[in-house]
Protein backbone atom coordinates (compact mmCIF):
# COMPACT_ATOMS: atom_id res chain seq x y z
CA UNK A 1 0.00 0.00 0.00
CA UNK A 2 2.58 2.33 1.14
CA UNK A 3 4.66 1.44 -1.95
CA UNK A 4 2.08 2.38 -4.74
CA UNK A 5 1.54 6.08 -3.01
CA UNK A 6 5.34 6.42 -3.69
CA UNK A 7 4.68 5.03 -7.09
CA UNK A 8 1.87 7.45 -7.47
CA UNK A 9 3.56 10.36 -6.15
CA UNK A 10 6.85 9.68 -8.47
CA UNK A 11 4.77 9.52 -11.42
CA UNK A 12 3.08 12.85 -10.70
CA UNK A 13 5.99 14.54 -9.72
CA UNK A 14 7.75 13.69 -13.08
CA UNK A 15 4.41 14.45 -15.15
CA UNK A 16 4.87 17.82 -13.08
CA UNK A 17 8.66 18.08 -14.01
CA UNK A 18 7.81 18.77 -17.86
CA UNK A 19 6.24 15.80 -19.54
CA UNK A 20 9.92 14.45 -21.22
CA UNK A 21 9.89 11.08 -20.74
CA UNK A 22 12.88 9.76 -17.80
CA UNK A 23 14.45 7.96 -20.09
CA UNK A 24 16.04 10.30 -22.00
CA UNK A 25 17.10 12.17 -19.33
CA UNK A 26 19.88 12.58 -17.44
CA UNK A 27 20.54 14.56 -13.82
CA UNK A 28 23.55 15.93 -12.55
CA UNK A 29 23.52 16.97 -9.36
CA UNK A 30 26.74 18.99 -8.09
CA UNK A 31 27.38 19.97 -4.00
CA UNK A 32 29.76 22.48 -3.46
CA UNK A 33 30.93 25.64 -2.13
CA UNK A 34 32.20 29.02 -2.82
CA UNK A 35 34.77 28.46 -0.81
CA UNK A 36 37.25 31.72 -0.40
CA UNK A 37 38.85 34.48 -2.33
CA UNK A 38 42.28 36.55 -3.06
CA UNK A 39 41.98 39.76 -3.99
CA UNK A 40 44.96 42.49 -3.15
CA UNK A 41 43.62 45.63 -1.64
CA UNK A 42 40.04 44.30 -0.33
CA UNK A 43 39.50 44.92 3.04
CA UNK A 44 35.57 43.21 3.14
CA UNK A 45 34.05 41.49 0.11
CA UNK A 46 30.54 39.64 0.23
CA UNK A 47 30.00 37.50 -2.96
CA UNK A 48 27.06 36.36 -4.93
CA UNK A 49 26.50 33.21 -7.08
CA UNK A 50 24.24 32.57 -10.43
CA UNK A 51 24.16 29.21 -11.91
CA UNK A 52 22.86 29.91 -15.83
CA UNK A 53 22.16 26.69 -17.62
CA UNK A 54 21.10 26.50 -21.22
CA UNK A 55 17.18 25.47 -22.88
CA UNK A 56 17.58 21.94 -22.05
CA UNK A 57 18.16 22.39 -18.68
CA UNK A 58 15.88 22.35 -15.69
CA UNK A 59 16.68 22.39 -12.10
CA UNK A 60 14.84 19.93 -9.94
CA UNK A 61 16.15 20.99 -6.18
CA UNK A 62 18.27 23.61 -5.33
CA UNK A 63 18.58 27.25 -5.56
CA UNK A 64 20.20 28.83 -8.31
CA UNK A 65 21.62 32.20 -6.82
CA UNK A 66 22.86 33.03 -3.14
CA UNK A 67 24.52 35.92 -1.01
CA UNK A 68 27.13 34.95 1.00
CA UNK A 69 27.76 36.50 4.69
CA UNK A 70 30.32 39.85 4.60
CA UNK A 71 34.46 38.28 5.13
CA UNK A 72 37.46 39.86 5.98
CA UNK A 73 40.98 38.84 4.76
CA UNK A 74 42.75 36.90 7.37
CA UNK A 75 45.79 38.73 9.40
CA UNK A 76 48.74 35.96 8.38
CA UNK A 77 50.69 35.94 4.90
CA UNK A 78 47.85 34.15 2.89
CA UNK A 79 45.05 37.37 2.81
CA UNK A 80 42.24 35.38 2.48
CA UNK A 81 38.42 35.74 2.11
CA UNK A 82 36.76 32.97 3.12
CA UNK A 83 33.12 32.46 2.15
CA UNK A 84 31.97 28.51 2.53
CA UNK A 85 29.33 29.39 0.85
CA UNK A 86 27.52 26.04 0.04
CA UNK A 87 26.32 25.81 -3.61
CA UNK A 88 23.69 22.16 -3.80
CA UNK A 89 21.51 22.19 -6.85
CA UNK A 90 20.44 18.89 -8.84
CA UNK A 91 19.76 19.40 -12.58
CA UNK A 92 17.77 17.03 -15.45
CA UNK A 93 18.96 17.66 -19.39
CA UNK A 94 18.29 16.17 -22.42
CA UNK A 95 21.51 17.55 -24.02
CA UNK A 96 24.74 18.41 -22.51
CA UNK A 97 24.82 21.18 -24.59
CA UNK A 98 24.34 24.78 -22.59
CA UNK A 99 26.36 22.63 -19.49
CA UNK A 100 25.29 24.80 -16.60
CA UNK A 101 27.91 27.94 -15.44
CA UNK A 102 28.51 29.15 -11.88
CA UNK A 103 29.14 32.77 -12.14
CA UNK A 104 30.58 34.52 -9.19
CA UNK A 105 30.21 37.90 -8.31
CA UNK A 106 32.40 39.80 -5.51
CA UNK A 107 31.21 42.90 -4.09
CA UNK A 108 32.54 44.99 -1.50
CA UNK A 109 32.87 48.71 -0.31
CA UNK A 110 35.28 51.97 -1.65
CA UNK A 111 36.41 54.50 0.01
CA UNK A 112 33.45 55.91 0.56
CA UNK A 113 31.44 52.94 1.57
CA UNK A 114 29.57 52.45 -1.16
CA UNK A 115 29.02 48.98 -2.72
CA UNK A 116 30.81 48.14 -5.52
CA UNK A 117 31.51 45.43 -8.12
CA UNK A 118 35.24 44.05 -7.49
CA UNK A 119 35.34 40.76 -9.88
CA UNK A 120 33.02 38.44 -11.69
CA UNK A 121 34.39 34.84 -12.39
CA UNK A 122 32.81 32.15 -14.56
CA UNK A 123 32.69 28.86 -15.13
CA UNK A 124 31.34 26.07 -16.27
CA UNK A 125 30.09 23.23 -13.14
CA UNK A 126 32.12 19.94 -13.95
CA UNK A 127 31.46 17.89 -16.72
CA UNK A 128 32.48 14.81 -15.00
CA UNK A 129 31.66 12.70 -11.48
CA UNK A 130 34.07 13.37 -8.92
CA UNK A 131 35.70 15.85 -6.47
CA UNK A 132 37.08 18.87 -8.30
CA UNK A 133 38.71 21.94 -7.43
CA UNK A 134 37.88 25.01 -9.46
CA UNK A 135 39.98 28.39 -9.64
CA UNK A 136 37.86 31.21 -11.26
CA UNK A 137 40.40 34.17 -11.94
CA UNK A 138 38.54 37.30 -11.40
CA UNK A 139 37.89 40.49 -13.88
CA UNK A 140 35.97 44.06 -13.24
CA UNK A 141 34.78 45.99 -16.20
CA UNK A 142 36.31 49.27 -16.53
CA UNK A 143 35.65 52.42 -17.77
CA UNK A 144 35.70 53.50 -20.86
CA UNK A 145 37.90 56.97 -20.17
CA UNK A 146 39.53 58.65 -17.57
CA UNK A 147 37.09 61.08 -16.80
CA UNK A 148 34.39 58.83 -16.49
CA UNK A 149 36.96 56.71 -14.26
CA UNK A 150 37.14 59.59 -12.27
CA UNK A 151 33.66 60.48 -12.00
CA UNK A 152 32.88 57.13 -11.35
CA UNK A 153 35.54 56.83 -8.36
CA UNK A 154 33.86 60.03 -6.71
CA UNK A 155 29.98 59.22 -7.53
CA UNK A 156 30.63 55.39 -6.75
CA UNK A 157 28.54 53.96 -9.61
CA UNK A 158 31.20 52.11 -11.17
CA UNK A 159 30.58 50.14 -14.40
CA UNK A 160 29.29 47.15 -13.62
CA UNK A 161 27.12 44.26 -15.58
CA UNK A 162 23.44 44.74 -15.74
CA UNK A 163 22.91 40.86 -15.78
CA UNK A 164 25.74 38.91 -14.81
CA UNK A 165 24.26 35.81 -16.00
CA UNK A 166 25.45 37.30 -19.86
CA UNK A 167 28.98 36.03 -19.18
CA UNK A 168 27.40 32.56 -19.33
CA UNK A 169 26.70 33.13 -22.67
CA UNK A 170 29.57 35.12 -24.41
CA UNK A 171 28.03 37.32 -26.09
CA UNK A 172 28.69 41.39 -26.31
CA UNK A 173 32.01 40.66 -24.74
CA UNK A 174 33.51 42.17 -27.45
CA UNK A 175 32.51 45.48 -26.25
CA UNK A 176 34.01 45.08 -22.48
CA UNK A 177 37.14 46.22 -21.57
CA UNK A 178 38.40 45.25 -18.24
CA UNK A 179 41.31 44.63 -15.47
CA UNK A 180 41.57 41.05 -13.77
CA UNK A 181 43.02 40.77 -10.63
CA UNK A 182 42.44 37.96 -8.02
CA UNK A 183 40.89 34.14 -7.85
CA UNK A 184 37.90 32.95 -6.48
CA UNK A 185 37.96 29.31 -5.27
CA UNK A 186 35.23 26.30 -5.41
CA UNK A 187 35.50 22.78 -4.98
CA UNK A 188 32.90 20.87 -6.48
CA UNK A 189 31.74 17.05 -5.72
CA UNK A 190 29.23 15.79 -8.61
CA UNK A 191 27.13 12.83 -9.35
CA UNK A 192 25.97 12.35 -12.48
CA UNK A 193 23.38 9.31 -13.32
CA UNK A 194 22.45 7.93 -16.85
CA UNK A 195 24.86 10.10 -18.58
CA UNK A 196 26.75 6.70 -19.70
CA UNK A 197 22.84 4.84 -20.69
CA UNK A 198 22.61 7.57 -23.03
CA UNK A 199 25.30 6.78 -24.76
CA UNK A 200 27.79 9.82 -23.04
CA UNK A 201 30.85 9.35 -22.54
CA UNK A 202 32.60 11.99 -20.50
CA UNK A 203 35.82 10.50 -19.55
CA UNK A 204 35.54 10.57 -15.49
CA UNK A 205 38.67 11.18 -15.35
CA UNK A 206 40.42 14.26 -13.31
CA UNK A 207 41.20 17.30 -14.91
CA UNK A 208 44.57 17.59 -16.98
CA UNK A 209 46.07 20.48 -15.54
CA UNK A 210 44.81 23.76 -13.70
CA UNK A 211 43.10 27.15 -14.46
CA UNK A 212 44.63 30.23 -16.21
CA UNK A 213 48.01 30.65 -17.40
CA UNK A 214 50.33 32.14 -13.95
CA UNK A 215 47.44 31.46 -11.52
CA UNK A 216 47.21 28.39 -9.98
CA UNK A 217 45.01 26.58 -8.10
CA UNK A 218 45.69 26.09 -4.09
CA UNK A 219 45.32 22.33 -4.27
CA UNK A 220 45.17 20.14 -7.21
CA UNK A 221 42.69 18.53 -9.43
CA UNK A 222 41.40 15.56 -7.56
CA UNK A 223 38.94 13.44 -9.25
CA UNK A 224 38.47 9.36 -9.79
CA UNK A 225 41.25 7.38 -10.77
CA UNK A 226 41.54 6.64 -14.51
CA UNK B 1 15.33 21.54 -28.41
CA UNK B 2 17.52 21.72 -31.49
CA UNK B 3 18.92 18.10 -32.14
CA UNK B 4 18.59 15.85 -35.25
CA UNK B 5 15.77 13.45 -34.35
CA UNK B 6 18.01 10.78 -34.90
CA UNK B 7 19.42 10.13 -31.40
CA UNK B 8 21.59 7.45 -32.56
CA UNK B 9 24.06 9.54 -34.48
CA UNK B 10 27.71 10.11 -33.63
CA UNK B 11 27.64 13.21 -30.96
CA UNK B 12 30.43 15.14 -30.11
CA UNK B 13 30.05 18.36 -27.36
CA UNK B 14 33.06 20.21 -26.43
CA UNK B 15 32.65 22.26 -23.36
CA UNK B 16 35.10 24.55 -21.97
CA UNK B 17 36.47 28.03 -21.87
CA UNK B 18 39.26 30.17 -23.43
CA UNK B 19 40.73 31.41 -19.85
CA UNK B 20 43.81 33.27 -20.85
CA UNK B 21 46.92 34.55 -22.28
CA UNK B 22 50.09 35.22 -20.92
CA UNK B 23 53.59 35.56 -22.04
CA UNK B 24 52.48 38.77 -24.12
CA UNK B 25 54.75 42.01 -23.72
CA UNK B 26 52.11 43.70 -24.35
CA UNK B 27 48.85 44.66 -21.99
CA UNK B 28 44.91 45.36 -23.13
CA UNK B 29 44.28 41.82 -24.72
CA UNK B 30 41.65 40.47 -27.07
CA UNK B 31 41.13 37.30 -28.67
CA UNK B 32 39.45 36.19 -32.05
CA UNK B 33 38.70 32.47 -31.70
CA UNK B 34 36.79 30.23 -33.95
CA UNK B 35 36.38 26.63 -34.48
CA UNK B 36 37.39 25.28 -37.82
CA UNK B 37 36.21 21.33 -38.52
CA UNK B 38 36.49 19.27 -41.58
CA UNK B 39 33.18 18.27 -44.27
CA UNK B 40 32.43 15.76 -41.99
CA UNK B 41 31.44 17.47 -39.33
CA UNK B 42 27.67 18.99 -39.08
CA UNK B 43 26.93 22.13 -36.48
CA UNK B 44 23.80 21.01 -34.30
CA UNK B 45 24.41 24.36 -31.98
CA UNK B 46 26.64 26.57 -29.91
CA UNK B 47 28.76 29.67 -31.27
CA UNK B 48 31.32 28.56 -33.45
CA UNK B 49 33.14 31.74 -33.40
CA UNK B 50 33.25 34.94 -30.91
CA UNK B 51 35.54 37.62 -29.64
CA UNK B 52 36.53 37.63 -25.70
CA UNK B 53 36.48 41.18 -23.79
CA UNK B 54 39.92 42.83 -23.66
CA UNK B 55 41.83 42.63 -20.30
CA UNK B 56 44.38 44.72 -18.46
CA UNK B 57 46.01 42.50 -16.35
CA UNK B 58 47.26 43.81 -12.83
CA UNK B 59 50.37 42.98 -11.08
CA UNK B 60 51.22 41.53 -14.27
CA UNK B 61 49.37 38.41 -15.03
CA UNK B 62 47.94 36.63 -17.67
CA UNK B 63 45.61 38.55 -19.77
CA UNK B 64 42.21 36.77 -18.14
CA UNK B 65 39.42 36.35 -20.51
CA UNK B 66 37.23 33.41 -19.31
CA UNK B 67 35.22 33.08 -22.42
CA UNK B 68 32.64 30.55 -22.87
CA UNK B 69 33.47 27.73 -26.04
CA UNK B 70 29.86 25.29 -25.98
CA UNK B 71 29.76 23.52 -29.24
CA UNK B 72 27.39 20.17 -30.18
CA UNK B 73 28.52 18.96 -33.55
CA UNK B 74 27.11 15.52 -35.04
CA UNK B 75 30.07 13.88 -37.05
CA UNK B 76 29.78 11.72 -40.36
CA UNK B 77 33.74 10.48 -40.54
CA UNK B 78 36.18 10.86 -38.05
CA UNK B 79 38.21 13.06 -40.90
CA UNK B 80 38.65 16.81 -40.25
CA UNK B 81 38.40 16.83 -36.01
CA UNK B 82 37.71 20.31 -35.49
CA UNK B 83 40.90 22.86 -34.27
CA UNK B 84 40.53 26.44 -32.23
CA UNK B 85 41.93 29.33 -34.15
CA UNK B 86 42.26 32.39 -32.50
CA UNK B 87 44.24 35.73 -33.25
CA UNK B 88 45.01 37.46 -30.20
CA UNK B 89 45.19 41.35 -31.08
CA UNK B 90 46.31 44.43 -28.61
CA UNK B 91 44.57 47.22 -28.07
CA UNK B 92 46.20 49.91 -27.04
CA UNK B 93 44.99 53.81 -24.95
CA UNK B 94 43.37 55.45 -27.90
CA UNK B 95 41.10 52.59 -28.92
CA UNK B 96 43.49 51.27 -31.66
CA UNK B 97 44.02 47.25 -32.21
CA UNK B 98 46.66 45.79 -33.60
CA UNK B 99 47.35 42.28 -34.40
CA UNK B 100 49.75 40.23 -31.82
CA UNK B 101 49.85 36.74 -33.07
CA UNK B 102 48.17 33.91 -34.55
CA UNK B 103 47.62 30.24 -33.51
CA UNK B 104 45.77 26.97 -33.64
CA UNK B 105 45.45 23.84 -31.28
CA UNK B 106 44.08 20.87 -31.87
CA UNK B 107 40.65 19.93 -29.93
CA UNK B 108 41.03 16.83 -28.02
CA UNK B 109 39.75 13.61 -29.16
CA UNK B 110 39.50 11.89 -26.12
CA UNK B 111 36.47 12.70 -23.33
CA UNK B 112 37.00 14.18 -20.52
CA UNK B 113 38.47 17.53 -19.51
CA UNK B 114 41.76 18.74 -20.56
CA UNK B 115 44.03 21.99 -20.46
CA UNK B 116 45.63 22.82 -23.67
CA UNK B 117 48.10 25.68 -24.25
CA UNK B 118 48.26 27.43 -27.71
CA UNK B 119 51.21 28.92 -28.86
CA UNK B 120 50.70 32.29 -30.69
CA UNK B 121 53.50 33.35 -33.47
CA UNK B 122 53.79 37.01 -35.44
CA UNK B 123 54.54 37.13 -38.94
CA UNK B 124 57.88 39.64 -39.01
CA UNK B 125 59.22 41.99 -41.89
CA UNK B 126 62.07 43.26 -42.51
CA UNK B 127 64.30 45.24 -39.83
CA UNK B 128 62.39 48.87 -41.20
CA UNK B 129 59.02 47.45 -40.83
CA UNK B 130 60.39 45.81 -36.97
CA UNK B 131 61.55 49.41 -35.88
CA UNK B 132 58.53 51.00 -37.44
CA UNK B 133 56.36 48.79 -35.66
CA UNK B 134 57.93 49.34 -32.75
CA UNK B 135 57.02 53.52 -33.10
CA UNK B 136 53.85 53.65 -34.93
CA UNK B 137 52.31 50.22 -34.76
CA UNK B 138 50.75 48.36 -38.02
CA UNK B 139 53.05 45.36 -38.70
CA UNK B 140 52.66 43.10 -41.02
CA UNK B 141 49.90 41.20 -41.07
CA UNK B 142 48.51 37.46 -42.89
CA UNK B 143 46.35 38.40 -45.72
CA UNK B 144 44.84 34.76 -45.83
CA UNK B 145 44.02 33.70 -42.40
CA UNK B 146 43.90 30.23 -43.49
CA UNK B 147 47.79 29.69 -43.40
CA UNK B 148 46.75 29.98 -39.73
CA UNK B 149 45.51 26.04 -40.09
CA UNK B 150 46.87 25.09 -42.93
CA UNK B 151 50.04 24.03 -44.55
CA UNK B 152 50.27 25.38 -47.73
CA UNK B 153 52.68 28.29 -48.39
CA UNK B 154 54.15 28.51 -45.04
CA UNK B 155 57.48 28.56 -46.46
CA UNK B 156 56.90 31.98 -47.78
CA UNK B 157 56.64 33.88 -44.21
CA UNK B 158 59.10 34.51 -41.25
CA UNK B 159 57.59 34.52 -38.22
CA UNK B 160 58.94 35.04 -34.64
CA UNK B 161 57.05 33.67 -30.92
CA UNK B 162 54.88 35.34 -28.96
CA UNK B 163 52.65 34.36 -25.88
CA UNK B 164 50.35 31.55 -25.30
CA UNK B 165 46.54 31.43 -24.86
CA UNK B 166 45.25 29.06 -22.46
CA UNK B 167 42.10 27.07 -23.28
CA UNK B 168 40.24 24.11 -20.90
CA UNK B 169 37.76 21.87 -23.22
CA UNK B 170 35.83 19.47 -21.57
CA UNK B 171 35.11 16.67 -24.30
CA UNK B 172 31.86 14.77 -24.08
CA UNK B 173 31.46 12.01 -26.83
CA UNK B 174 28.21 10.54 -27.74
CA UNK B 175 27.43 7.03 -29.01
CA UNK B 176 31.21 6.29 -30.56
CA UNK B 177 31.30 2.67 -29.48
CA UNK B 178 28.04 1.97 -31.38
CA UNK B 179 29.95 3.05 -34.73
CA UNK B 180 32.76 1.37 -33.92
CA UNK B 181 35.00 4.40 -33.35
CA UNK B 182 38.20 3.91 -31.22
CA UNK B 183 39.10 6.62 -28.91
Amino acid sequence: MEGSWKVFIMAAAAAAAGGVPSQQCFLLSVTGQVESARLAGADQLYCRYQLHGGPDWDIVTGLEEGISQVSRPSQDARQLLVWNLPVEVSYKATNPYGWPQLIVSCYGPDLFGNDVIRGYGVSHLPTAAGAHRVTLPLFVPESTSQLQKLVSWFTGRRPELADASSLATGDGRDVMRVRSQGYVTCSFQVVTKDLQRLGYDNGRRAPAGAAGGDLQPAGGGDGRPG
Amino acid sequence: MVRGKDSSSAEVHFIGQIVSGSGFSDSQLFCRWSIQTGGAWHHVEGLKEGQTHADCPQLGQAAIWCHPVDVHYTIKGITGWPKLVVQVYSLDGFGRFDICGYGFCNLPSSPGAHSIDCVIWRPTGSLRDEFRQQFVGGGPQLRDPQLVYTSLDRYRIQTTAMGTVHVQISVILRNFARYGIEY
